[in-house]
């Protein structure tokens, strides 16, 4: 027979037959790595999953043009630079002076979702517009002529030419925007009305995009779609990028240094419980040494043990913290959490790396001990 | 030569000579008892010819090599491969079956053998019981793996520390009536107690006191038998 | 005797316990730590959000309704302002103490002198305010618009220096007109002609770069708008809305009076709304929506993440200490054994071994508790650069963790090992 079967044999042997102690030492393990796992798994999505919440902050860049004009061509074409998952929203805008009572009131023309995912703050009382016909108004226009959702109302439009007569249009109030802003100012209609009530085709004044990605990301995008797109101007909002690195790298931080902490901690006391698994067996460690086992041997053989349960723990851990991060992104950010499959190995090395260690100081010192002393004594 | 000869060998604890200029020898083939009362310096001095520890003066003489200023690796592969050790309180892997206990021995020494496991717990008469767990066996069937144990690498010494302290009158007198199969085939045997009935059975006594040797005494009749002292 | 034992058990195994200690120790200022940062978190980070800026814009009263239905042209005569002379009253509300920064602001046409028409605002830069609660306060545009860039000169800085006479202009009007930091320009407005000196010209990345911006009684000078303001942002640390914040908030009047009670003493953002329209006259306090509910947003998840994390580290913790609870009275069958034999009961064994487990236990969570106050003022203040508050209910939390996880660590292991016989203990098994 192999010497090598054997050292497996007794390995196992000691792994199988001392059920309950390596259960515990294995549910320590398991503990420790599926904290690590988890966390870091938590730490590295936290960007991510925490940049989309930013995004309720609205729009982060803006389109504008030298030429006062965007075409939704133009538009198109700088859109594409931008990976279609980072783009949250897009909201054209074309701004008119219409009147309401004869009275001058700005017009925008939007496109209805494409606002309502860039904006995600505005808050409406009764329904966004669907179809045709249909208007939503600011706040303070709703109070200044007493506009309810479900009213009729008529706007008028001015042509620049002097000798054509004003077009006359019906709309029916859906919503009531309340935003805290100058927006409570305004009307909002689809572009089809706006075409309608101007009879011009209409253009974009300015384009508000909401874009998931850093501030760094977000400058690279911009020189992109300027050079690629030399008829339009991206420009970032710095109120909005500038807070979001602001706040998202102390909450980047914050997760980081509890998650170092968390860790520590967790590998202490993983630590410790293999350190009282191995000290209990001072007395094995002492007969194997007065058979005539060298210290190398020993150690070879506590370890071994130890670096399958730091394994086996670690493959555990990797799983069950998976489990639990996404669960977390489930319950606090409603999407599930990126896989990342190289932090398994990761986690099954550190697992192994901590159970070594922490056996190996424990074994250390019992193969130092006197065989006869541990034979005799307690 | 003698096989092991202790000469002037002390072991002081801070005041407490255990040890105090012993001079022992033992022959090759030979079958000693080692007695004495507690605290005579029994323990100190089966650790010591078991190269478990250290003298702290003297020289130990094993098979003519001074074993006494040996590194602690050194020793260690002394004790793999001279000494057979049998202890009181057996010391087998729990999570080990018999067999493989004794296959722990000769992983230690070279290569372990199943086949030849085997046959050492068969010489002590446990082949049947080879696949049990210590816990699974009697007193005197965990003594006797021990035995098995010891034997399995054939040391130049098997040396046994109140091998029969644990275990009641039958099994005592397995275990003495094995040591005596194994002084019949020349394996030397060194035997520390404080049981008398196990003393005598040796071929020669030393009594210790006080970390001295005290006397010595030949048995005359040796047999290889134990004697019951029999209330009648 | 009880004590005798015990005491010995420390002494013969006082590495062993030293090792529960520390297990014990690291737990408890693991849980320490957790609970005290998560119950503060929600408070550091509602004060980073705002780098945002205002929550809270306060207006005069129907001033649209006056703009459009009168439509005096002349925004500097318009009817409606609030007073400067009120101001200070924002700090008087019932949740004074939660606004953290305000400042007033005061838009008025004027000429530079060469012709040119500027947008000029009085605002507070860092505003000094010595509060009648003994509080002080520097508020003003210096932390409400913390994006802009200086991109020449610096802050100005309206504490240091005596000289009024001063302001800051926008890149966009700045590149325009050729004006650099340190150059003094001649401002000419309804009111009067004013010599300013540009101490710093700033990038707003906005609409704000074509503006320029002095202190609020040079505003008023130019403008000859002496004590009225426009209006005033103001940043509020604020408690997420729920439905009873948003009833409230369309009209309080429908409330009843417990839950008016309710709203009133919440940090609601509605609830600071109306308090503040309470102390400055005519007034109407709205949210800023993208702030304001961002804030919520952000400041839930925020606090739901650190929840979650906390629970884990906590179940982390308490397996942990179980577990080694569990293996140290595992490790004691032989003495469980022997005391059984000797004709111990049963009930007096589990008594010492869990006064043993106890003690330890204690000891251990004491220190923990304390390395976990510093372990959370760590976190404080290399993340937050301010210290976390230390909340008494933390205590007794992890005072009962502790002793329930020592508990469930020991129990089932000793009633595991009394269930033994004690011979088969006794005989090695």
């Amino acid at each position: 027979m192999k010497k090598r079967k054997m050292y497996i044999r007794m390995i196992t042997a000691s792994l199988l037959r001392r059920r309950t102690r390596m259960i515990i030492a294995l549910l320590a393990i398991t503990i420790g790595a599926m904290i690590l796992s988890g966390l870091v798994t938590i730490y590295i999505d936290v960007p991510r999953q925490m940049g989309a919440q930013f995004r309720n902050y609205g729009a982060n860049m803006i389109f504008t043009s030298a030429e006062g004009d965007i075409s939704p061509e133009d538009v198109r074409t700088a859109v594409s630079v931008i990976p279609s998952e980072k783009l949250v929203g897009l909201a054209p805008y074309r701004y008119e002076t219409v009147r309401i009572n004869d009275r001058p009131v700005m017009a925008a023309a939007t496109d209805m979702e494409g606002a309502k995912a860039a904006s995600p703050f505005w808050a409406v009382d009764g329904e966004w517009p669907e179809e045709g016909g249909q208007i939503m108004i600011g706040k303070n226009v709703a109070a200044t002529y007493n506009l309810k959702p479900g009213k009729k109302m008529t706007c008028s439009y001015l042509p620049e030419q002097e000798d054509v007569m004003d077009n006359y249009m019906d709309f029916t109030v859906t919503g009531i925007l309340d935003t805290g802003g100058k927006e409570e100012d305004y009307v909002y209609m689809s572009f089809e009305d706006m075409e309608e009530l101007t009879g011009e085709s209409t253009a974009y004044d300015i384009c508000e995009l909401s874009v998931s990605a850093a501030a760094d990301e977000l400058e690279t995008i911009s020189q992109t779609i300027n050079s690629s797109a030399p008829s339009l101007t991206a420009r970032l909002i710095k109120r909005v990028t500038q807070s979001e690195t602001t706040v998202l790298s102390k909450l980047q931080a914050l997760v980081l240094l509890v998650t170092v902490v968390v860790l520590a901690l967790t590998m202490i006391c993983v630590g410790t419980t293999m350190t009282a698994v191995v000290a209990e067996r001072r007395k094995e460690i002492g007969l194997r040494k007065a058979l005539g086992a060298g210290n190398a041997s020993i150690v070879g053989e506590f370890m071994g043990e130890g670096m399958i349960l730091g394994a086996a723990g670690g493959l555990l851990g990797s799983v069950f913290g998976f489990i639990f991060a996404q669960s977390v992104s489930m319950n606090v950010f409603n999407s599930s959490i990126i896989l990342m499959p190289w932090l398994v190995p990761v986690t099954i090395a550190a697992s192994i790396l901590v159970t070594g260690l922490a056996c190996l100081i424990p074994i250390k010192s019992a193969t130092k001990v006197d065989p006869a002393l541990v034979l005799k004594g307690e | 030569m003698s096989l092991l000869e202790l000469k002037n060998v002390s072991k002081i604890y801070g005041d407490l000579h255990a040890l105090d200029h012993v001079n022992i020898k033992v022959e090759k083939g030979e079958w000693l008892a080692i007695m004495g009362p507690s605290g005579s310096g029994k323990s100190t001095m089966m650790n010591i010819i078991g190269a478990l520890d250290k003298a702290t003066e003297g020289e130990i003489l094993l098979d003519g090599e001074d074993i006494a200023k040996k590194s602690a690796a050194a020793l260690t592969d002394i004790r793999r491969d001279k000494i057979g050790l049998i202890f009181q309180q057996f010391h087998l892997v729990s999570y080990l079956t018999a067999v493989e206990n004794v296959m722990l021995a000769q992983y230690y020494h070279s290569l372990p053998d199943e086949k030849e496991a085997l046959e050492a717990l068969d010489r002590v008469g446990l082949a049947g019981r080879a696949k049990h767990y210590p816990s699974q066996l009697s007193g005197g069937e965990q003594q006797r793996v021990c035995v098995a144990r010891a034997l399995i690498n054939y040391p130049e010494i098997i040396l046994a520390d109140e091998p029969t302290g644990n275990l009641d009158e039958a099994n005592e007198e397995i275990v003495v009536e094995m040591f005596n199969k194994l002084h019949n085939e020349g394996t030397t045997l060194v035997v520390v107690t404080h049981n008398p009935e196990v003393a005598e059975v040796a071929q020669r006594t030393i009594v210790l006191r006080n970390g001295r040797v005290d006397h010595e005494t030949v048995n005359e009749n040796f047999t290889g038998k134990i004697k019951h002292i029999t209330l009648m | 005797m009880f004590i005798r034992m015990i005491g010995k058990a420390f002494f013969r195994q006082w590495k062993k316990m030293t090792m529960i200690a520390l297990t014990i120790a690291l737990g408890a200022s693991l849980a320490t730590a957790m609970l005290s940062v998560m119950i503060d978190v929600e408070d550091k980070i509602n004060q980073e959000l705002k780098v945002y800026g205002a929550n809270i814009k306060v207006v005069p009263k129907d001033t649209s309704v006056i703009d459009e239905l009168y439509d005096v042209g002349d925004e500097n005569i318009s009817g409606a302002y609030l007073k400067e002379d009120e101001l200070g009253k924002i700090k008087t509300i019932f949740w004074a103490f939660n606004i953290v920064d305000y400042a007033p602001f005061i838009n008025t046409d004027a000429k530079l002198s060469d012709g040119t028409k500027v947008d000029v605002t009085g605002t507070w830069f860092n505003h000094h305010m010595d509060l009648p609660t003994g509080e002080e306060l520097d508020a003003g545009i210096a932390s409400l618009r913390s994006w802009w860039d200086i991109t020449e000169g610096e802050w100005l800085d309206e504490q240091g220096n005596e000289d009024p006479y001063r302001a800051m202009a926008g890149a966009g009007i700045a590149e325009r007109e050729g004006i650099s930091a340190g150059d003094i320009i001649s401002v000419e407005g309804a009111g009067g002609s004013v010599m300013l000196t540009v101490v710093g010209i700033f990038d707003a990345g906005g609409e704000e770069d074509d503006i320029i911006y002095v202190p609020v009684d040079v505003a008023q000078e130019i403008g000859g708008l002496e004590g009225r303001i426009d209006s005033i942002e103001v940043s509020a640390l604020t408690t997420p809305d729920n439905d009873l914040a948003r009833k409230a908030a369309q009209d309080p009047s429908s409330l009843s009076v417990a839950q008016y009670e309710t709203w009133y003493c919440t940090a609601y953002v509605s609830s600071i709304c109306y308090q503040i329209e309470e102390v400055i006259t005519d007034s109407v306090a709205s949210a800023v929506r993208q702030v304001a509910d961002s804030e919520g947003q952000i400041l839930k998840k925020t606090k739901l993440l650190m929840i979650l994390i906390t629970i884990l580290s906590m179940i982390g913790a308490a397996l942990g200490i179980c577990n080694l609870v569990t293996a140290s009275v595992m490790e004691r069958s032989q003495e469980i054994g022997l005391m059984k034999a000797i004709g111990a009961h049963n009930g007096a064994i589990t008594g010492l071994i869990l006064a043993e487990i106890m003690c330890t236990a204690v000891a251990g969570g004491v220190t923990g508790f304390f390395a976990g106050l510093g372990f959370a003022q760590i976190i404080g203040h290399s993340v937050f650069a301010s210290s976390i508050t230390m909340r008494p209910m933390v205590i007794p939390l992890v005072a009962v963790l502790v002793v329930l996880v020592t508990l469930i660590g020991s129990i089932p292991a000793i009633r595991l090992l009394l269930g033994l016989k004690p011979t088969e203990v006794l005989h090695g098994k």
